[in-house]
């Protein structure tokens, strides 16, 4: 707090160097070897989650889910906060992925071409869509995983600082800003 | 041997002892420090220092243990199953400054949300820090109406007590000449937004008897040299009281009361201490002392003074005192008029409307003010306009407008994903506006609370049994409260305007009150005009449990103000040897 302006500026080059690694690439289709070990997902769930999250909120101008260390929070999740429910319906939900890839596919998730994989996602959603309409109190496994990655994305240092803006201690409150001043969503409230 | 108890006793003697460190105790140790006394305040949790003890007060969301700082599931229902039920209390954030429910039992007859934090500084850091005045009304109503008994004191008693806490404190806020709400010693108060200040004018013009003000909140706007000379400075408007503030921008015993008390040099505080029992000597007819049991060595021990105060909560100062029987007192501590532990009061709460505001799609804020406006009672005024035929007293508004940020948009289903939904995210959503209300709640004899014996906490002890319900005049008062909100919404032109009653337990107002009430006559209450224990008048009980009436405002500031009124009488009655 006391030394925020070295603190911005440290993530300006974590952030840099990151984005210069992924530059080029096709967001998701490629399945990148994953540069951690995952404490509750396996290899495969891990690369899958990977996928996923960068599908769900890309690299644009701003960083993407990957960079943002998205599949690291939901491993963390699973690892020390989930309850047996939760769990089940993300990993179920993977699982399901995979098997749905196969079938349509004979792949695996991460292995389709990008638009196969957009497809399945549209389908998820929609399912999604029906599911929290007809009983709101068993979430669809994509409403979860697409929280998780919300979550986890605009609560991680790029998304707070990049994404979104974020400011930790405002010394004052302004009633009617222009939102054009201001630009983007404060990142919390 | 005598020798050797007379020197134990001598260095366990103090002119007052403080049981407990939270709103109260934190201005009963400055105000009796201040005025020479040495102090002795007894604190059943552990420490907690200003600045040093609040871990969590910087973190930043990327640096939480677990997502947006929540517990785990697990977690929360295996030891917190009661503190979890605000919603907002027991987080990653605050879970230090909360009791655990598993190792702190209690019985529910019928529901009741105990919330409660057994550490230095009680609840006053973690409070909501809205701070009002009791009206002449309310310190009326009981007579005018025939209900319970009658306060003993009235507005104008009190009155000097409340400038006195508020230059201490620091409130800010907005006077507004309002007989029903009266105005104190303010600095100068937080900003409404846009929307705010368009709805005050569109439903002040509609319902003008309805007025809309800036929260009246205890944080420093305009800093007095005391406040700074305690090492507290502007709110720095982060929103993230609860975890404790570094900048002292809030009030909190620890941050002020408990400082100023310190630097007197007549102040020990000592943590982890159980007050189980108070000591009365019957032949003197006054209480001696009081025993402990220390939380870490789980051993006993005794401490003396000239004067007691009890400022432990409303619930735990009466469990004190349902705890310490005697041939003298065999039903309670000063409960000849077998009224402790009974007329157990809250405010009840979740219930009003909302909508979502038609312009200012442009415009935004900056900072993250920690208070909104509010909406002083405007029902059951003493006039015919205002009267109601379906229930007595009335309730205020505490409410604001705010843009929505990235989380409206979680649990839904069929949002589509990608970079236009990214994209989306990052900017603000739809104005929306709340009005919630907080409403009076009546004193009934048997809402009460009493000890029990079989039920023991993790240091043996016995724990209380909760029995307190809502009744029909609170019930008819939440259908009003629910209709008005939305009235005033729709008359500002708000849209999809939706009233809620989201139903409401005793204690989640987190104001419980009343278990040791005031009053004039021995027969019917505990204590009298000045917190003195009507039966043993070097007793003074000054938090929530002398409470004769709810009012409808947060109390915390008329708790504060007993207490110090309460402590110059101590002091002046301890001088004249009235004690």
């Amino acid at each position: 707090m006391l030394h925020r302006r070295d603190a911005l500026k440290g993530l300006a080059l974590t952030v840099g160097a990151a984005a210069t690694g992924w530059a080029g690439r096709a967001a998701a289709a490629t399945a990148p070897a994953l540069d951690w070990t995952p404490a509750a997902l396996t290899g495969d769930q891990a690369r899958l989650v990977d996928a996923v999250a960068e599908l769900i909120i890309p690299a644009t101008d701003t960083p993407g889910a990957r960079q943002a260390g998205v599949p690291q929070f939901i491993d963390r999740a699973l690892a020390n906060y989930c309850d047996k429910s939760q769990k089940d319906l993300l990993i179920g939900g993977l699982t399901r992925m995979d098997a749905d890839a196969r079938a349509a596919h004979g792949d695996v998730f991460v292995a389709l071409k990008p638009e196969q994989q957009v497809a399945m996602l549209t389908t998820y959603d929609q399912e999604a869509g029906v599911a929290k309409g007809q009983n709101p109190g068993q979430p669809h496994f994509f409403a979860a995983l697409e929280d998780w990655v919300t979550v986890g994305y605009f609560t991680s240092e790029p998304g707070a600082t990049m994404a979104l803006r974020y400011d930790p201690v405002p010394g004052a409150y302004h009633g009617c800003v222009p939102l054009a001043e201001i630009g983007r969503a404060w990142a919390t409230r | 041997m005598a020798n050797l108890n007379g020197r134990a006793r001598k260095k366990n003697t103090y002119d007052a002892i403080v049981v407990g460190s939270g709103i109260t105790g934190g201005i009963a140790a400055k105000e009796l420090t201040e005025k020479g006394l040495k102090v002795l305040v007894l604190e059943r949790g552990r420490m907690v220092r200003h600045l040093e003890d609040y871990p969590t007060a910087t973190l930043d969301p990327w640096q939480t243990k677990y997502p947006q700082g929540q517990l785990p599931p697990d977690e929360l229902a295996a030891r917190y199953p009661v503190q979890r039920r605000t919603g907002y209390t027991m987080t990653e954030y605050t879970q230090h400054f909360f009791v655990r429910d598993d190792t702190n039992p209690y019985t529910e007859t019928n529901r009741f949300d105990w919330i409660r934090g057994y550490h230095v500084g009680g609840r006053s850091l973690t409070w909501g820090r809205q701070s009002y005045r009791h009206s002449p009304i309310d310190f009326e109503a009981n007579a005018r109406e025939g209900i319970a008994v009658d306060w003993p004191i009235r507005y104008e008693d009190l009155a000097p007590w409340y400038d006195h806490v508020e230059r201490f404190i620091g409130v800010s806020g907005q006077a507004e000449g309002l007989p029903q709400l009266p105005d104190g010693v303010y600095q100068p108060p937080m900003e409404m937004n846009c929307v705010e200040k368009a709805f005050k004018a569109k439903s002040e013009a509609r319902f003008p008897e309805r007025r809309i003000t800036m929260g009246r909140t205890a944080h420093l706007t305009d800093p007095t040299e005391e406040q700074l000379s305690l090492g507290r400075t502007k709110c720095q408007y982060r929103n993230m009281c609860i975890r404790g503030c570094p900048f002292g921008g809030y009030y909190s015993s620890n941050s002020g009361g408990l400082v100023a008390a310190e630097r007197t040099g007549n102040l020990v505080i000592r943590p982890n201490s159980i007050v189980t029992e108070l000591i009365h000597d019957e032949k003197a007819g006054r209480a001696t002392g009081v025993r402990i049991l220390d939380a870490v060595t789980r051993k006993d021990e005794e401490f003396h003074a000239d004067v007691i105060f009890l400022c432990a909560s409303a619930l735990n100062s009466a469990w004190l005192m349902m705890n310490s029987t005697s041939s003298r007192f065999p039903n309670g501590f000063g409960n000849g008029s077998d009224q402790l532990g009974r007329n157990v009061m809250d405010h009840h709460l979740g219930v009003g409307a909302s909508g979502e505001a038609p312009d200012f799609a442009d415009m935004y804020y900056s900072g993250r003010r920690p208070n909104g406006i509010y909406v002083p009672r405007f029902r059951n005024l003493g006039d015919a306009a205002t009267k109601r035929s379906d229930y007595l007293r009335g309730f205020g508004y505490q409410g604001g407008a705010s843009r929505p940020g990235w989380e409206r948009d979680l649990k839904k289903g069929g949002r589509g994903f990608g970079a236009e939904r990214k994209a989306a995210l990052t900017q603000p959503g739809p104005w929306s506006m709340g009005l919630g209300g907080f409403g009076e709640i009546l004193p009934y004899e048997d809402n009460r609370i009493t000890l029990n014996r079989d039920v023991k906490d993790e240091f043996g002890l016995p724990t209380l049994t909760m029995n307190v319900t809502m009744r029909e005049n609170e019930l008819a008062m939440r259908k009003d409260m629910q209709n008005a909100a939305a009235e005033m919404l729709e008359a500002a032109g708000f849209k999809n305007v939706r009233g809620y009653d989201g139903g409401f337990a005793p204690g989640l107002g987190i104001h419980e009150m009343g278990t040791a009430r005031m009053g004039r006559d021995p027969k019917t209450s505990v204590l009298n005009a000045y917190n003195q224990v009507h039966e043993c008048k070097n007793v003074y009980v000054t938090d929530g449990a002398a409470m004769t009436s709810a009012s409808c405002v947060n109390p915390s500031l008329t708790y504060m103000a007993l207490t110090a009124r309460a402590a110059d009488h101590a002091v002046k009655a301890r001088k004249r040897g009235d004690l």
